[in-house]
């Protein structure tokens, strides 16, 4: 992993010539993905794998060495898993499909592609990844849910503060978004 | 089988109620041998099972069981030990390890009210207890002063005590003040009394907020069994770990003499004593009676008149969660610190049950996680949402009351364990008076969503209550044989060497957990053994008596 990427997502794959993400996406893929501009990947089945997990994500910067860990874990366990990937953001693409929407019309019109979400999404947000059929935490502060509330929150089992630190009044980062 | 395990006293079970018992005596000068059918384990080995667990919404997966010494696992998948014969489902959790359950506690240590005590007398439901609350109310303080008790006499006049609380309350978390400014003047909202410190107290730290009391505290400010083993095990008891009792002995005057244990390869062992207490747990315990079955006590020890294992008694819950017209952040601090009180006593206790309203303080960060990956929310609404529920998410339950109940029961199924040894089987059912408590609650937990400004109201369904694991009632202390396993000091009826300490001595439930009130009756039960015993033990000594070393 090159140090000085490390406010970014990328893959290490030294044998591979790197490209910028943004050369892998259509126009679509890549308004979603604003950062793909300034992402080096090593080739289109990580390309496709960082699309989807930025998609899924929500447009935030991603920790790279989870994005490694995350994705040596699903090409390990889901049989095609580049491959699939790759299907279905050309689907995304073809489609503009809202990440909103995703599952719903994988579940229902793509059921071998409707996995590859839930999985990536699984991984991100919770930090577990299923591999060989057992379920294994690769991320417990990292986890995505837990980097979206830390100005407010520690992870359970990490001390909040101080002994009474808690009766004060919580006090959000103001460039977070909580309104729904 | 090489040895011969001998002491004054055999205490069966090493949770908070048996280690705590067993420190008592050995520091009263007795030899003691404390039999915990459990591996021992750490707090940092339990901390690392939570962080590593890929279920940790899961609280008992950082508790595996052992082939060995099973107990009851529901997620991912039933685990089959705790047998189910209905009506309703009971599924109880209970972690058989060295220190037992209080590993995984929310440390609440409330009195029982006195009123609780006297249901028979006042409402013409239930039953009364053996001893009153006064005759308690030292051996409560004991307790409290062992375990550290924090909380606010001004806040709880319901429990009377004569001396204070052993430490000032624990600082209330935000969400919590905010409930209490909001709701009064119609609804008091008071903090906990906890066994939890709000000072460096007995050389544990105070709380430093990390919000995960269950499934375990990553630093000990909360008081527990494995705590009390370690007082046991440096006043001098001597615990046997991995040694699962499976039959209690008497000779011809019905005096226990043996308690025999497997080992995790079966071998079987053989431990004699003056005195045995069983401490077991409120299933484990009537469990081991009813498998000491001899020609003289055909259905078990203690249980000549069948009341072994009846009385089956916990609280049930039913909640309302809400979303809050501000932002609370539930998730600082400790995580259950709060409540209303004012409906665990009254009148109404002839018709339906009473119950305390409890308020979480419980992270939604996880519970939200799950949901949201249920629903396929992904890109920045996932981000949006979480921090929405996350902020503004609070929850209330009741704590219901269940009445002692004879056909409420633990029995033996026919299904057995690693080493043969018959499960445990449930009979239960929830009845109509604690029904009646939990829609009683509902203009309470609608009115408290008004009041925080509350939107997207969520009731749990008429029909399904949650437990709380306060196991209770199945070793019912009482004056009459007829309707109670043993007397008001915790010996069993029909032998005079063997007494009870836990929670199944508990003759009701109350509206509060049953840990410290389990703690206190043991005290009592250990206090009234020593004077009886009077000049015994007869001096200390080594509890591995003629055979040394397993």
């Amino acid at each position: 992993m090159d140090s000085k990427d490390r406010s970014s997502t990328s893959l290490d794959h030294p044998l591979s010539r790197r490209q910028l993400l943004v050369g892998f996406l259509s126009a679509y893929t890549a308004s979603l993905i604003p950062w793909a501009w300034a992402q080096e990947v090593p080739n289109e089945g990580q390309a496709a794998f960082m699309a989807l997990s930025a998609i899924i994500a929500g447009r935030q910067t991603l920790n790279p060495e989870l994005a490694k860990r995350i994705y040596e874990a699903l090409d390990r366990s889901e049989q095609d898993f580049a491959a699939r990937t790759q299907q279905l953001v050309a689907l995304i693409e073809e489609q503009k499909i809202d990440p909103l929407q995703l599952q719903a019309i994988l579940d229902k019109q793509y059921p071998q592609l409707a996995p590859i979400p839930r999985k990536l999404a699984t991984a991100w947000f919770l930090g577990v990844v299923e591999v060989d059929g057992q379920a294994q935490a690769i991320a417990y502060e990292e986890a995505l849910n837990a980097v979206f509330v830390a100005d407010v929150l520690k992870p359970p089992s990490y001390c909040y503060g101080a002994y009474g630190s808690w009766a004060e009044p919580p006090i959000p980062n103001p460039n977070t978004q909580s309104e729904v | 089988m090489a040895e011969n395990l001998s002491a004054d006293f055999v205490v069966i079970g090493s949770g908070i109620c048996g280690a705590l018992a067993a420190y008592k005596l050995a520091r009263a000068g007795a030899s003691v041998i404390m039999l915990e059918a459990g591996p021992r384990v750490t707090r940092a080995q339990l901390l690392a099972n939570f962080r590593n667990s890929p279920r940790r919404s899961d609280w008992m997966s950082p508790y595996p069981f052992s082939p060995w010494a099973p107990h009851p696992v529901y997620k991912p998948k039933d685990n089959g030990y705790l047998v189910q014969a209905g009506p309703y489902p009971y599924p109880a959790e209970y972690i058989r390890v060295v220190g037992g359950t209080t590993w995984h506690w929310a440390a609440h240590t409330w009195r029982y009210l006195p009123n609780d005590m006297r249901m028979q007398s006042l409402y013409g439901v239930g039953v009364d207890w053996p001893c009153t609350y006064d005759e308690l109310d030292p051996f409560y303080q004991e307790a409290e002063e062992i375990m550290g008790v924090a909380g606010s006499a001004e806040e709880h006049p319901e429990s009377p005590r004569s001396k204070p609380f052993p430490l000032e309350p624990v600082a209330e978390p935000w969400a919590m003040r905010r409930l209490r400014e909001r709701l009064q003047p119609e609804y008091p909202v008071v903090g906990n009394t906890v066994a939890r410190n709000s000072r460096t107290f007995g050389g544990r730290p105070a709380c430093c907020g990390s919000n995960n009391c269950q499934p375990i505290c990553p630093v000990d400010a909360q008081y527990h069994g494995g705590l009390a083993v370690d007082a046991a095990e440096a006043a001098g008891v001597r615990l046997i770990p991995n040694a699962v009792v499976y039959r209690l002995e008497h000779d011809e005057r019905d005096r226990i003499v043996a308690a025999h244990y497997f080992d995790p390869d079966k071998q079987s062992y053989r431990v004699t004593g003056k005195t045995f207490i069983v401490a077991a747990n409120g299933i484990e315990s009537p469990k081991l009676l009813l498998l000491s079955t001899s020609e003289r006590f055909p259905n078990g020890i203690a249980n000549s008149r069948d009341m072994v294992g009846r009385h089956l008694m916990d609280h049930p819950s039913t909640s309302l969660t809400f979303d809050a017209d501000e932002e609370v952040w539930l998730g600082r601090g400790p995580q259950s610190p709060s409540s209303i009180n004012t409906l665990r006593d009254g009148p109404f206790r002839a018709e339906f049950s009473a119950y305390r309203l409890d308020f979480t303080n419980i992270s939604r960060v996880d519970s939200t996680t799950q949901r949201l990956l249920l629903d396929g929310v992904y890109g920045p609404e996932f981000e949006k949402r979480l921090r929405y529920s996350a902020a503004r998410e609070m929850n209330v339950k009741t704590v219901l009351e269940v009445l002692p109940r004879p056909e409420n029961r633990i029995t033996l199924s026919d299904r057995k364990d690693a080493l043969g040894i018959p499960q445990p089987q449930v009979h239960y059912a929830i009845d109509a008076y604690t029904r009646g408590g939990a829609q009683d609650a509902k203009k309470h937990f609608t009115r408290i969503a008004e009041l925080m400004g509350g939107t997207n109201l969520r009731f749990t369904p008429d029909d399904a209550f949650a437990n709380n694991q306060h196991i209770c009632g199945t070793l019912s202390m009482g004056n009459d044989p007829n309707t109670s396993v043993c007397d008001r000091y915790g010996r069993a009826h029909d032998h005079e060497n063997l007494f009870f300490i836990g929670t199944g001595v508990l003759p009701t439930a109350g509206t509060c957990n049953s840990t410290l009130a389990a703690v206190a009756v043991g005290f009592w039960t250990v206090a009234h053994i020593l004077e009886e015993q009077a000049g015994v033990p007869s001096g200390k000594r080594a509890a591995t008596g003629a055979g040394a070393g397993t």
